[in-house]
């Protein structure tokens, strides 16, 4: 993004979505380290942690005090962050429809990078972030109250089995978007997409009443996943303050969970992947245009997720319903079918997932980000500076210092690793027989070292 | 059954992530200082081709790189430096000097034909 002076042509549109230079590759030093403390601490969590489950929901957690509590569940509160997510939103609807379709129109650096990076470290510090400011959110509720009706009855029930399945796809128009779309940085094709995300919504919200948005609304369902890891909960209707990892061995399993957080895993490390060199020269040796090579590739990378964890959280030694139960002392754990598996060990991959999206877009959103904020004080790229930022400079600190980059996004893998090892194994014990209680989880602990050694080996430049 | 510690599994993760800091501390460093000379690259176009297309090239911080650009029609190069950089070259051929200041990847793309020509790793 160059001169804001240059007038109407469009400036430096890249092949694939936004940015300019990318990280460089991590050591392979620092690569081969992570690994191993990986696995060394796989193992050591197996053989060495609890062996009773303590992440279990009847698990006590600290309430919030009352007075914080009053004020976040104040009506004053809920309006005020509707009204300010309302009013953000109209703003970028101005640059949306009437700003030029130049790069440094800020819609694109909102969309791309200060939602769909940002919500991550927003969620993970203060909970379900989008649910509380989504404007489709608020627009329903808005409807809903100018017709007289109530925004979380629908025409239908929703029905259960569709799960988190309608966000799955959403999760992956957007990668699509983002990753393969070759008009991604153009301001029509954001236009298209965000029209059809509306509409999507709204006729949703109508017909199924709110639950429609909170299982198929992409970015709030990606929020509120990340908020699992965050220290915010809830227990008997109060709002209470615990353990990351307690909070996410609450997380609900619904039909198209593995769905949500294969798309998500995917596609990111497909982002990775897609501009390496490898990639770019088995696309021109195979001759078929980028889109249809991107698009099979970006699917492939989310089945090889969804197939693995599936193929691995089913190999977990669970009792099965003909087995005979051994103590007849009420001490074996209930009988599990072994399909509902991959859906009960889902939550675990997502610290992993956090872990791998940090690493991946950490500069991006520090340095893009930037960009971003300083592009929003001029929506109509004319010179304005409406915001008062728009004569701010980018630090490229992050990028000066690119050692430390690489620590930060190892041990950014590294921690979702552990805590995705720690996760997996407190679900497993609650759910294994006592004397599966190790073999049984070598298939997770397995399927769990691969993805991290395949996000470093990419994040390495996967050479 | 015996419950085991649970206070043993922390300590060895500390030990283990300081190792990982350690191997990373001494593998750190990277070339440093002195005048750099310059990196000279032949760029050739010809109708819908580019040679090279998707060459990997090291590169030092404020090394300059000469694209001696040979071609059979005018077009553009974009660098996708931070900020990003443009180069517009004629018919015939053209020496520009293009300079990363900044550690990274940068893709040199032919915005003409839509192809990588370079991914400059920058250190």
């Amino acid at each position: 993004m160059t001169s804001r002076t240059d007038g109407a042509v469009p400036l430096f549109v890249p092949m694939h979505g936004l940015g300019g230079a990318k990280d460089l590759p991590i050591p392979l030093g620092l690569a081969v380290g992570a690994a191993t403390v990986a696995l060394v601490v796989s193992f050591a969590v197996l053989a060495l942690a609890w062996r009773e489950p303590r992440y279990l929901p009847t698990r006590r957690a600290r309430p919030v005090p009352v007075r914080v509590e009053t004020m976040v569940r104040s009506p004053g509160f809920s309006w005020t962050l509707r009204g300010l997510g309302l009013l953000v939103t109209a703003y970028l609807v101005w640059a949306l429809v009437w700003g030029p379709d130049l790069v440094n129109n800020p819609v694109l650096g909102t969309f791309y990078v200060l939602v769909w990076v940002g919500l991550v470290p927003a969620s993970l510090l203060l909970g379900p972030v989008v649910r509380t400011v989504s404007p489709v959110r608020t627009i329903n509720l808005l409807l809903a109250r100018a017709t007289g009706g109530r925004a979380e009855v629908g025409l239908v029930r929703y029905p259960e089995r569709l799960g988190y399945w309608p966000a799955a796809l959403g999760l992956f128009a957007f990668a699509w978007q983002e990753l393969v779309n070759p008009q991604s940085a153009y301001l029509g094709s954001v236009r298209l997409w965000l029209a059809a995300y509306l509409a999507a919504m709204l006729v949703g919200a109508a017909v199924f009443g709110e639950v429609w948005l909170a299982r198929a609304d992409p970015f709030e369902v990606y929020s509120s996943l990340v908020a699992r890891l965050s220290p915010w909960g809830e227990q008997d209707g109060r709002l209470v303050l615990r353990s990351p990892l307690a909070n996410l061995a609450k997380t609900v399993v619904r039909p198209g969970l593995l769905a949500v957080i294969a798309v998500l895993f995917g596609s990111t490390a497909f982002d990775t992947f897609k501009d390496t060199v490898r990639w770019l020269t088995l696309m021109a040796r195979m001759g078929a245009g980028p889109t249809l090579t991107d698009t099979v590739g970006l699917l492939g990378f989310c089945l090889v997720v969804a197939g693995t964890f599936t193929a691995a959280a089913m190999s977990t030694g669970v009792r099965s319903a003909d087995e005979e139960p051994r103590g007849g002392d009420g001490t074996d754990p209930p009988v599990v079918r072994r399909t509902a598996l991959p859906g009960l060990l889902a939550h675990s991959v997502v610290p992993i997932i956090v872990g791998y999206i940090t690493a991946h877009y950490l500069s991006y959103l520090v340095e893009q980000g930037q960009t971003t904020l300083i592009q929003l004080s001029d929506p109509m790229v004319r010179g304005d500076n409406l915001l008062g930022t728009a004569d701010w400079t980018v630090s490229y600190w992050l990028s000066f210092h690119p050692t430390l980059l690489a620590v930060l996004k190892v041990l950014a893998v590294v921690l979702g690793h552990i805590a995705g090892v720690v996760a997996a194994h407190d679900r497993a014990i609650s759910l294994l027989p006592a004397r599966h209680r190790v073999l049984g989880q070598l298939g997770m602990l397995a399927v769990m070292v691969a993805y991290t050694a395949t996000g470093l080996y990419l994040l390495m430049g996967g050479f | 059954m015996p419950r085991r510690p649970r206070s043993w599994a922390i300590p060895l993760v500390v030990v283990a992530l300081l190792l990982v800091l350690g191997a990373c501390g001494s593998g750190g460093g990277g070339s440093t200082g002195g005048a750099r000379s310059p990196k000279t690259v032949d760029v050739t176009f010809e109708g819908q081709s580019v040679d090279p297309t998707n060459a990997q090239v090291q590169l030092s911080v404020g090394q300059p790189l000469v694209l001696h650009i040979t071609a059979d029609a005018a077009g553009e190069i974009h660098v996708h430096s931070s900020p990003e950089q443009q180069v517009e070259y004629a018919a015939g051929t053209t020496d520009k000097t293009i300079t990363i200041t900044q550690p990274g990847v940068v893709d040199v793309e032919s915005h003409t034909l839509d192809k990588l020509i370079l991914q400059l790793e920058v250190h």
